[in-house]
């Protein structure tokens, strides 16, 4: 036990002491959670828009001024002697309006008059959101003119649940918290496990009277330390800035981070102990830990949405069941019931990482 | 052609250039690793991220139990949009199924949902959607409203209540309506891809071409070689030009396979000059390489230099609008994008690919571009020479 704690402060001192290294493992971390999560949301607004406006008529500058007042759309000039395809080809607006002529006379005189709605296709999510927004603008517009308010028979009375704001920051923000756990504290586990065995102090650890064990956890517990300072340090900014706070019963969300910090900090050990040269290993936990976590555990794009021959591999991703139970702590508390499966999925994660780590040791530690 | 590049590509330059590819010809593992992952990346990618919403798992709650009210839940899953998962006795227990993530939407029917339609009085479903998401929430927002309207439009056709067709009808009789027809252009069919891996390109091209160029830059130095370099009569920026263009030649050639890729694998349209779009591959190659340059002349080892790259690449990559629309991001970050050679690229693959725009629409792009790798450069080369006098 005591030889134990003495490998975690060798390790603590040596963090402390390098500025790269400690700027890495602490300050990196709340950036990339200050930048990521508020520049990675896909939903845009102010969109700029140009209109053909070959009316202009009351009628037709009333049904701009609608689009104007929109948060979504951003009503930008052009030269009316340019085609309005024109202005997305050279990049100065994502969609056209055309209001064809007569356009007044015809709502005038209780006839359908049909706009024409040109969406940059290029980037196909935004385009359905604009013109989800758009027909929702031109809903409005018709609901205002009718002397009746009466729409439909059937209306829908739509709820948002645990975001009422339809805030991105709010549901990346717990996302990225994840990526910065997943990716920080393994690498700097993995650099320094390969760095003994780079520079072969590993031979000493050999030669000396602790055990393969205790040299591993000792390491796993000081970047479990790094890890959870990192948490606690990003969790302070989600409370704050990102207004967040723990809606429900936040034990399992404790035991989770407690879980996945042994879980991290044993996948960077051993990566270190299988592959012993830092540029490899710093290669190896830049795609375990960043690419596999960023693209397959749902951080932006839903899991449902990977094509189902890829798709069991998130099955495997560590990071995908800490992200599902961070997000239910932070944005909706379901509490155990929601997430204890979650947590126990999670906890098999790390004794497998440790066990290979331990293995590759003892084989190292017979080889010399 | 060749004389005219003469003062820059002279005989010791030439020569430092020979050096250089016999050295990689050596090496296959860098040539092998810096043409074959990225193509996997751009495959992986390209196939794995899809921002689309459908097949959204559906919850309802039915208190009416009527013909009507199935029938509004069979238009709802009927649509690909929805799914329906399951029914539930109470809005409790459908509030219970979307914490625990089993539905991602609910629908309930008030009990009178039938007789206030029969009675041709307005009648009001509610949907709860788990807003976690506020991308997918946006887009069923949008699903569920224009499934409600293909409801109403339904019912009056069929004149399921005749006391409402008449209202309805009378109402359009005296009042116009404006109708949208938004016709998708440069991508009728959405293909999420298209966006992704012309975004996804630029992001490699500049991950690599950093990653590579500080490694070749440190690792003369660790190896204790630079001094040999220095003694013969190259100037620093002819070691620097020699060094740099064995790595463009090979991350072109990724460009190109990337390229391929896109057309084979994703079947990416060409509507622009197929010039443009390597020549502005180029660009990014270089202000890549001057990047790496620049990381190399302030690291002293190769871990150095790796570290440092985490410190640049993610933010680069997050705030390029590679993966994202640039309108999402915080107004303060937007006017930032155009020191980002990501951006800059992505606007110029998406734009002169699927859309065709040309020189005329791009030169911005192109001259941002240009600025970066120049002003990398010359500080790379500054730094070189500061530390080497």
């Amino acid at each position: 036990m005591r030889r134990i704690f003495a490998q975690t402060r060798k390790e603590l001192t040596q963090i402390v002491r390098d500025w790269r290294t400690l700027a890495l493992a602490l300050l990196l971390p709340m950036i990339l959670l200050l930048l990521m999560s508020t520049a990675i949301s896909l939903t845009a607004s102010h969109l700029p828009i140009v209109v053909q406006d070959l009316d202009d008529s009351p009628a037709s500058r009333d049904f701009i001024n609608s689009f104007r007042a929109s948060i979504t759309f951003h009503v930008v000039a052009w030269p009316p002697d340019k085609q309005p395809e024109e202005a997305l080809t050279s990049n100065a607006a994502r969609a056209a309006l055309i209001i064809p002529e007569h356009f007044g006379r015809d709502l005038a005189r209780g006839a359908i008059s049909s706009l024409q709605l040109l969406v940059d296709g290029s980037d196909a999510n935004t385009a359905k959101l604009m013109s989800g927004y758009a027909a929702q603008v031109t809903r409005a517009f018709n609901q205002r003119k009718a002397v009746s308010s009466q729409s439909g028979p059937v209306q829908a009375a739509i709820r948002l649940w645990y975001n009422p704001g339809r805030s991105s920051k709010k549901f990346f923000g717990p996302g990225i918290f994840v990526l910065g756990l997943s990716m920080f504290p393994p690498l700097l586990a993995s650099l320094a496990m390969a760095k003994e065995g780079e520079q072969k102090t590993i031979l000493q650890v050999y030669v000396s009277s602790i055990s393969a064990h205790e040299f591993l956890l000792g390491k796993i517990f000081a970047f479990m330390i790094v890890a959870l300072a990192e948490c606690l340090l990003m969790l302070i900014l989600l409370f704050t800035y990102f207004g967040l706070g723990m809606p429900g019963d936040p034990t399992p969300f404790v035991v989770a981070t407690v879980l996945y910090a042994f879980c991290v900090a044993s996948f960077g050990t051993m990566v270190g102990a299988a592959i012993p040269s830092q540029v490899a290993a710093i290669q190896a936990v830049s795609f375990g830990g960043f690419l596999l976590v960023f693209l397959l555990s749902g951080l932006i794009f839903p899991i449902d949405n990977i094509p189902a021959g890829i798709r069991w591999i998130s099955n495997f991703i560590w990071g995908r069941y800490y992200i599902e139970i961070v997000r239910d702590a932070l944005l909706e508390g379901g509490g155990w019931p929601a997430t204890g499966f979650k947590v126990a999925v999670l906890s098999l994660f790390g004794p497998i990482f440790y066990l290979i780590a331990w293995r590759k040791m003892r084989r190292m530690q017979l080889e010399v | 052609m060749i004389g005219s590049f003469e003062p820059i590509f002279n005989h010791r330059v030439r020569a430092l250039i020979r050096k250089e590819f016999a050295q990689i010809r050596r090496d296959r593992r860098l040539a092998v690793s810096l043409i074959l992952p990225p193509t996997l990346q751009l495959l992986l990618l390209g196939f794995a991220l899809s921002a689309t919403v459908s097949n959204i798992k559906l919850g309802a709650v039915d208190d009416s139990r009527t013909p009507q009210s199935r029938e509004l839940v069979a238009t709802l899953s009927e649509s690909k949009s929805f799914h329906l998962l399951a029914y539930y006795a109470s809005v409790n227990q459908l509030g219970d199924a979307i914490s625990r993530n089993q539905v991602d939407a609910g629908v309930v029917i008030p009990y009178d949902f039938a007789r206030d339609l029969e009675r041709g009085r307005t009648t009001t479903v509610q949907f709860l959607l788990n807003a976690m998401n506020a991308n997918t929430a946006a887009i069923s927002q949008g699903y569920a409203e224009g499934v409600i309207q293909a409801y109403n439009a339904g019912l009056r056709t069929a004149g399921l209540q005749p006391v409402f067709q008449q209202i309805g009808s009378q109402e359009l009789g005296r009042q116009g309506q404006a109708q949208l027809h938004p016709a998708y252009l440069y991508n009728p069919g959405l293909k999420d891809s298209w966006f992704i891996v012309t975004g996804v390109f630029g992001l490699l091209l500049i991950l690599n071409s950093s990653l590579v160029a500080a490694g070749a830059m440190v690792k003369e130095r660790e190896a204790g070689t630079i001094e040999q370099l220095l003694m013969s009569p190259a100037t620093t920026s002819e070691i620097i030009l020699a060094k740099t263009a064995p790595l463009f030649v090979l991350l072109f050639l990724m460009s190109i396979i990337a390229v391929a890729v896109m057309k084979l694998a994703f079947g990416v349209p060409f509507h622009g000059h197929l010039s443009l779009v390597l020549s502005g591959a180029a660009l990014c190659i270089l202000s890549g390489i001057s990047i790496g340059t620049v990381n190399a002349t302030f690291a002293k080892s190769a871990q150095q230099a790796q570290l440092m790259a985490f410190f640049i690449n993610p933010p680069l990559n997050s705030t390029a609008g590679a993966l994202n629309p640039v309108e999402a991001m915080p107004a303060w970050l937007q006017p930032l994008t155009i020191i980002n050679p990501i951006h800059h690229f992505a606007v110029i693959a998406r734009a002169s690919m699927l859309k065709g725009s040309g020189f005329a629409d791009l030169w911005p792009n192109f001259l941002g571009l240009f600025a970066i790798t120049l002003v990398l450069g010359s500080l790379s080369v500054w730094r070189f020479r500061k530390q080497l006098s």
